[in-house]
């Protein structure tokens, strides 16, 4: 029998888009109520960017349920004083806030957390947004992948001597959703021990930049300023992502010593390569890297790219497919590894989304499908906070509740 | 009478908690678990890192060097990764020293543990030894395919990570006209390394909370490569809900451009942009000047916009032609457009941002002497995030913890050190 670590916390969840709602899905996985608090003014703009079986509606996106799993959803117009209202009174029974709106949007319903602590002196409070809550340009706007332009990392991402490089995955956003985990049960932690909540004000780029210490170091140390260097390493070669036979089909060789180079040309069928001069050490295979991966492209083009990966890997180098999404799906590891789950939704039925990347060895993860807009409106005002029957009609009679 | 308060340090959320990063001995994720045990550390948590004797932890071999000059206490790696942390030398290939490691373990809450299982268990310092030997530690293995997966004993890395993880495949995003000589690309950087020290964190962080519901400690399971596929996750959730034939599912099949990228050249450099919802689209209009071309009912909906992102990109490419990083920005962000420049490490370092934020933080290291570098990736208005001492010299707590914690005299470790040991 595993634990519910966070059976008893309860989460009053204004997060949108990808960062916050993947934050509070893991602690909703964890045992956590999540109330999803969603506004009509505002919906989440998640819902209606795929849909499910070639339709597109509120309930229907296919990337909405990847990571809105295990929470409720009420639906309010918080731009009203009654649902405002109803907003404090779940908070008053929660422990987090989380938000992720632009700077000062949580001011216009008077839920900033100067608000909250008045009404819930212990409320942890956590907002995320590109560039922090102060400072000269905290007023700005943008998603992860804008955001993260400002904080270097599309500086360094690109091919070498071309130019800057959006990243895949809507990077950074599940990065922080992911690091949100610890910053908030660090506060409860903090909170557990003294009684008393804070608030954690997160910039995006802040902490995109926190993962560059290797450029920014380099800055800060040398003035040297980086440039992209492609699929290369400055300790490694060779270090990068090599055609494999057949039409855009890739590997990845990372090769970390001398000793696995000589690995890696005899199982291309080169060991003459090993010994040539240029490059048989680290030092001219960095000096000649263009070169020696003119050689190394021009011997894995002829083979199959599983076939190859297969030859490497046995050689106990680091290698690998390079995969879309649809062929990780086809991964016979991945395919049935518990990261995998499926859920049910009540509009569309039992689909598969990911859980967790981790595997706990005690604990029960508790996966429930993404709800509905608002599906859980009428739950949680008659059994959270009280309210009648009679009560809720009249409110959705004038539009506090949708 | 005003009373003053005696200064005092602020809390930190962390305070109490013992953590121990053991050193990854091959080629395991050593990055990523530095990383986690940073976090612990900077938010308080007692850290003490165990090296390998003479040469170190991996880390310190990876530049940047200052002026190119390698020395194992004074690399920028080194430096920012181990923060806080207290370290000691310990060769865990010895049984003495294994003796030692575990009796760090005893009274420790959580260890970070980057090697390989295959050798762990020759070591006896895999997960289920420590389990059941330690009822209320929590083992947080990291590696590059997961401690129990069939994959577990396969080399990985970054790279490898990135790329099989879907990610490296749809970067650069939108940006790809010759696939054939526009391979998948990883990110710049370690980035898998760092997310998977930031999910290792979160992850021991959980089982902390899983310990208090009934005191027992656990393995935790963290792999670089799903950790990376965690990032891909809308992926997933379109591969489950789409039919084949619909325009989402079908982009997963193809690097080629089809959609808005992140990223346009401007005058003097390239910014990230987009108009993608009506919001955005109006207030695009507006900072652009109402140029005539965006009337066209073709761009009314986001659907329309998507199905004609060529004639929009030249539309936005042309008026960004006629505009600086910093104009373009100014005018954008003025209508509420997501706009920001790319900015170079020089310039992230330099930016007036996070200048009135105080993001970048300044220490005093003896070997180092004064070191700038990143600093907090959450603001705690209660518990700051805050450096109390800089990375350790190698060894330099060894008799601190070695001898003060778990009692060994001073004899004994005279004699490890003499045989190599510490």
């Amino acid at each position: 029998m595993g634990t519910r670590p966070l059976q008893g916390i309860r989460v009053a969840d204004f997060g949108w888009i990808y960062s916050v709602p993947h934050a509070t899905a893991w602690l909703g996985a964890l045992g956590a109520d999540v109330i999803r608090i969603e506004t009509s003014g505002a919906p989440d703009l998640v819902r209606f960017l795929t849909g499910t079986d070639g339709s597109i509606g509120a309930n229907r996106s296919g990337i909405f349920h990847a990571i809105n799993s295990s929470r409720r959803s009420i639906a309010l117009n918080l731009a009203m004083p009654e649902a405002q209202e109803i907003a404090r009174k779940i908070i008053r029974q929660s422990d987090f806030v989380t938000e992720n709106f632009t700077v000062g949007n949580m001011a216009k319903y008077n839920l900033a957390y100067d608000d909250l602590v008045k009404i819930k002196p212990d409320i942890i409070m956590l907002s995320g947004t590109p560039l922090g809550q102060d400072g000269p340009l905290a007023a700005s706007v943008g998603f992860g992948p804008t955001t993260q332009a400002f904080a270097g990392l599309c500086h360094i991402t690109g091919y070498p001597d071309s130019f800057p490089c959006g990243i895949g995955g809507t990077w950074p956003d599940f990065a922080v959703g992911t690091a949100m985990v610890f910053f908030l049960l660090a506060a409860l932690r903090y909170r557990d021990r003294t009684g008393e909540g804070q608030y954690l004000d997160l910039s995006m780029a802040e902490m995109v930049t926190t993962m560059m210490p290797e450029a920014m170091m380099d800055f800060l140390m040398n003035g040297r300023d980086q440039a992209a260097i492609g699929n290369r390493d400055e300790s490694m070669a060779p270090h990068g992502v090599f055609p494999a036979a057949g039409d855009d089909q890739w590997i990845a060789i990372a090769t970390a010593s001398d000793d696995e180079f000589a690995k890696l040309c005899e199982a291309l069928g080169a060991p003459s390569m090993a010994s040539d001069p240029k490059f048989a050490r680290l030092f001219g295979r960095l000096a000649n890297v263009e070169e020696l991966e003119r050689e190394i492209a021009a011997r894995t083009r002829v083979s199959p790219r599983d076939e190859l990966v297969a030859k490497l890997r046995a050689r106990g180098l680091a290698a690998g497919p390079v995969y879309s999404t649809l062929e990780l799906m086809e991964d016979p590891v991945f395919s049935r590894s518990n990261m995998l789950v499926k859920l049910k939704h009540s509009e569309v039925g039992e689909r598969v989304v990911p859980g967790l990347p981790v595997n706990f060895g005690a604990i029960d993860l508790e996966y429930r499908g993404a709800p509905m807009i608002g599906e859980h409106t009428d739950e949680v005002l008659t059994e959270l906070l009280g309210y009648s029957a009679a009560e809720i009609a009249r409110l959705k009679e004038a539009k506090v509740l949708i | 009478m005003t009373r003053f308060e005696p200064f005092r340090e602020p809390p930190r959320a962390l305070e109490g908690l013992k953590v121990v990063e053991l050193p990854c001995l091959d080629t395991m994720a050593f990055l990523a678990a530095s990383m986690a045990a940073k976090s612990f550390a900077d938010f308080g948590a007692e850290v003490v890192k165990v090296e390998p004797p003479q040469t170190g932890s991996q880390e310190r071999a990876l530049g940047p060097f200052r002026d190119e000059m390698p020395d194992p206490e004074t690399g920028g790696l080194h430096l920012y990764l181990n923060t806080n942390k207290l370290g000691v030398t310990i060769d865990l290939e010895n049984r003495r020293g294994r003796d030692l490691a575990l009796d760090l373990l005893a009274p420790a809450d959580i260890v970070f543990n980057p090697n390989r299982p295959e050798l762990n268990e020759q070591l006896g310092i895999d997960w289920r030894t420590l389990t059941a030997r330690f009822p209320k530690l929590i083992v947080v293995s990291i590696t590059f395919f997961g401690a129990e997966s069939p994959y577990r004993n396969l080399r990985g890395g970054d790279l490898v990570a990135t790329h099989m993880s879907g990610v490296g495949y749809e970067t650069p995003w939108h940006q790809v006209t010759d696939p054939s000589n526009q391979p998948p690309l990883k990110l710049g950087g370690r980035q898998s390394d760092y997310l998977t020290g930031y999910t290792a964190a979160a992850a021991a962080i959980c089982a902390l909370y899983s310990r208090m519901t009934n005191g027992a400690g656990q393995h935790v399971d963290v792999g670089q490569w799903l950790s990376m596929i965690s990032m891909i996750r809308p992926n997933l959730g379109f591969y489950s809900h789409e039919t084949p034939d619909s325009p989402s599912f079908q982009r997963l099949s193809t690097r080629r451009k089809t959609g808005a990228q992140w990223v346009y050249p401007c005058k003097d450099g390239w910014v990230s942009f987009n108009a993608g919802i009506d919001r955005f689209w109006r207030g695009a209009k507006k900072a652009m000047g109402n140029p005539e071309w965006m009337d066209s009912e073709l761009f009314d909906t986001v659907l329309g916009r998507a199905a004609h992102i060529d004639a929009i990109e030249a539309g936005v490419i042309d008026w960004l032609s006629t505009q600086t990083r910093a104009e373009a920005f100014e005018k954008a962000q003025a209508e509420h457009v997501p706009c920001f420049p790319v900015y170079s490490p020089a310039e992230v370092a330099g930016n007036r941002q996070y200048k009135a934020r105080k993001f970048f933080i300044d220490l005093e290291h003896p070997a180092a002497r004064e070191v700038r570098m990143p600093g907090a990736p959450c603001k705690f208005t209660r518990t700051p995030w805050r450096i109390v001492r800089g990375a350790p010299l190698l060894g330099e707590h060894n008799q601190m913890i070695l001898g003060g914690r778990i009692g060994r005299s001073d004899a004994e470790l005279a004699g490890l050190a003499a045989a190599g040991i510490i």
